[in-house]
């Protein structure tokens, strides 16, 4: 097999003309200055940190754990999301619950943020719809502890409001003999 | 001797010799989960359905004996078909339990239905709803809307424990596993029913939860919970050791193992063992350098030591291997013969319990008592007693057990150790006895190495010696005894280090074993019996 390849030869830096290019570039810039500067609402820029843009509710930012109409955690810790997570970066330890009903859920649950890739395999994985991609994405923190969440602020962080509850209802399903 | 042609392959068989035992001998796979080999035969699951030429009905492989010329196939999509819609029979109230079940990952009902049913449920009724986290016994947790009644727990505790605890209630598709009122599921056996049982039904209530079947590596090795020596596989991962199972060895153990058994793995974690090696001075317990090096240091003062002052002392908890090289150094480099046998409190008798289970609960007492014989060590432990309080023995060396828990009598004689002006303890375990002594003078600990850690060979109660490898590491600066006698008798050894992100990787793999890699990505491979 044959590879047609073409050998680029850049000029010498004492034949090269740039004044041209930094005249467009200039040009360009003006034009915004002076269109933000007569026209200030339609700025696109933004005031961050003052002032925030709120990405669209599918937008697949920092995790949520949902929770079930009574307030408890949705999870069954079956660890399919931590088999599932290429990063490895779920770490969930089981226990018995002291409900029959329940029987198994998680005493912990923690994501390391500084090692997750966002992929969403998690929430793919999962069979009950307890793991979720959120909407934030704005999470600054001090050190890398504060990048492993664990279950209270997963499930419970003041910004869900109580808890985002789960679309899976095991009564129900129980209730329609699966 | 008969001839049959299965899948194709032609087999001699003995005479009385069901198909399925045949297609098993041979290798060949056959869907199945009320036959077990070492059960008798119920014939309730029909899954093991065959196809035999020249009869128009498909037969089932484990209740049907081979016959001369007979022509037998489970690949026919006539077959394939049956089993399938067998399945879904068992799975009609099956609960959609899986992501809880403890058992997923190494179910038969999720085996079979990759390999046979991948259809839409056809029922129309609702699930029968049953009895959920009953607890059986001190051992068990039985669900009985995951249980496929294939009886196979039922038989075990009739035909194997002779127990008859377990029992089939009710009928149709009521029908359940129980125990009768105020009685438990309660014998030495018991774990065996979690292993058999082809579902998530029976679950073990020490390994509910721990980890999911899929994050665990196996490794072969033999069980050192008593003097039977069965043959088992340990389960790991890089948190620890979690359960053990019994392999099967038709001599040993055949297709079980106690309870009692199961517990070995605890001691051989990290939390249960003696991690840096430490001494006594000047009334306080500080940690020392390095166990290679703690121990060589010894070599001189023995060495320097008359043959008379040095004393050792031996469990029945190592290998044949060590024995024999730790005796080598007392008996040809440090000239001493005051070498004694420190027995766990049932050592000596022979009970049995007609099963499995031993009195000695030391694996390899037989071992140890060869090779005394071998070097011509006679000594009593009255001896020892008398050499320790006339201040004879100054230097005692002793091997402590591993198995800690058996030696019931070890406050008693490590009370009687530390007589010894120096004491060098070397042991797995953390030796809490020894720390709360109140007469110390000199002592030092230093790590050992577990059976887990080492390759070797025990010699059960029959004389069958049993060799076992390695399977990881767990505790990186412990020394196996074989370095312990070079290392005393003064000699230069290369000690293996091994650093923390290797330890627990399996060292002994089967080729056909699930790799944990290929697990992870979820590739399952399964080989079952
Ligand atoms: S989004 Fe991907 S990387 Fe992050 S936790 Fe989920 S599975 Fe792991
Ligand atoms: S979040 Fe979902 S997939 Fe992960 S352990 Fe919980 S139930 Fe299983
Ligand atoms: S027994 Fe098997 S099929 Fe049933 S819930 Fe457990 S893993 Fe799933
Ligand atoms: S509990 Fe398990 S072994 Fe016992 S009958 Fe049910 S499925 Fe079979
Ligand atoms: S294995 Fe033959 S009927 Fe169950």
């Amino acid at each position: 097999m044959s590879v047609n390849y073409k050998t680029v030869v850049q000029k010498p830096a004492d034949k090269q003309w740039y004044l041209l290019g930094i005249a467009t570039g200039l040009a360009i810039t003006m034009k915004h200055l002076l269109k933000n500067l007569f026209n200030k609402k339609d700025m696109i820029t933004l005031n961050y940190p003052e002032q925030k843009y709120d990405y669209s509710n599918r937008f697949k930012g920092n995790h949520i754990l949902t929770v079930k109409k009574d307030g408890a955690i949705r999870c069954t810790a079956c660890m399919l999301c931590a088999t599932n997570c290429p990063a490895d970066c779920i770490t969930i330890t089981a226990s018995e619950h002291p409900s029959a009903e329940v029987e198994k859920y998680p005493i912990s649950y923690e994501i390391d943020m500084l090692r997750c890739v966002f992929c969403g395999y998690c929430e793919e994985a999962c069979p009950v719809d307890a793991i979720r991609l959120g909407p934030e994405w704005q999470t600054p923190g001090l050190n890398g502890a504060e990048f492993n969440y664990d279950i209270k602020h997963l499930a419970y962080r003041a910004s869900l409001k109580g808890g985002v509850q789960s679309v899976v209802d095991d009564k129900e399903r129980s209730k329609s003999g699966i | 001797m008969l001839k049959c042609t299965i899948n194709g392959v032609e087999l001699e068989v003995k005479e009385g010799t069901s198909i399925i035992q045949a297609m098993f001998d041979n290798h060949q796979k056959i869907a199945h989960y009320c036959w077990h080999p070492g059960l008798s035969i119920a014939g309730v699951c029909r899954l093991c359905m065959v196809e035999i030429e020249g009869n128009p009905r498909l037969q089932i492989a484990c209740n049907t004996v081979v016959t001369e010329g007979m022509n037998i196939n489970n690949t026919s999509s006539k077959v394939q078909e049956a089993v399938k819609w067998g399945l879904d029979f068992h799975l009609i109230n099956h609960p959609l339990d899986c992501p809880i079940c403890d058992q997923a990952g190494e179910c038969g009902l999720q085996d079979q239905y990759m390999e046979f049913g991948q259809y839409t449920s056809e029922m129309a009724e609702p699930k029968q709803k049953k009895r959920k986290v009953v607890d059986l016994g001190p051992t068990i947790v039985l669900d009985s809307e995951r249980c496929i009644l294939c009886s196979r727990c039922v038989r075990f505790t009739d035909e194997v424990s002779k127990t008859n605890e377990l029992g089939i209630f009710n009928r149709g598709d009521h029908a359940e596993i129980g125990t009768h009122d105020g009685k438990k599921l309660d014998n030495r056996y018991s774990l065996n029913t979690v292993d058999i049982c082809p579902v998530g039904a029976l679950t073990s209530k020490d390994f509910r939860f721990k980890q999911r079947a899929w994050y665990l590596k196996d490794s072969d090795t033999i069980c050192n919970g008593c003097s039977t020596g069965c043959n088992v596989k340990v389960y790991f991962n890089k948190e620890g050791l979690f359960r053990v199972k019994p392999r099967f060895n038709a001599e040993v153990n055949g297709h079980w193992m106690c309870d009692d058994g199961r517990n070995t793995y605890k001691f051989v974690n990290k939390e249960a063992r003696l991690e840096k090696s430490q001494e006594y001075k000047n009334g306080a317990w500080n940690v020392t350098g390095a166990a290679g090096a703690v121990t060589k240091s010894f070599s001189k003062l023995l060495a320097s030591a008359q043959p008379e002052e040095i004393g050792l002392v031996l469990t029945g908890q190592l290998t044949n291997e060590e024995y024999e090289s730790i005796l080598n150094t007392f008996t040809n480099t440090l000239k001493t013969k005051n070498i004694y046998h420190w027995k766990s409190p049932e050592t000596e008798k022979n009970n049995f319990d007609g099963l499995l289970i031993r009195a000695d609960k030391n694996p390899n007492t037989n071992g140890l008592l060869a090779a005394f014989k071998k070097h011509g060590i006679s000594s009593t432990w009255t001896d020892l007693e008398a050499k320790l309080n006339s201040k004879q023995i100054k230097n005692l060396v002793v091997i402590g057990p591993e198995n800690i828990a058996v030696y019931k009598d070890i406050e008693t004689q490590v009370n009687l150790f530390t007589k010894a002006s120096n004491l060098m303890y070397f042991t797995s375990a953390q030796v809490a006895a020894l720390k709360a002594s109140q007469n110390i003078q000199s002592v030092t600990l230093i790590p050992l190495k577990t059976f887990i850690e080492k390759s070797g060979s025990f010699t059960n109660h029959a004389g069958k010696v049993q060799a076992f490898k390695k399977v990881t590491t767990i505790v990186s600066d412990a020394l196996n005894v074989n370095e312990v006698a070079q290392l005393l008798a003064g000699q230069e050894i290369k000690l293996q280090f091994v650093p923390t992100e290797n330890l627990f990787i399996a060292e002994n793999l089967r080729p056909d074993q699930v790799r944990l890699e290929l697990r992870k990505k979820n590739e399952f491979f399964f080989n079952k019996g």
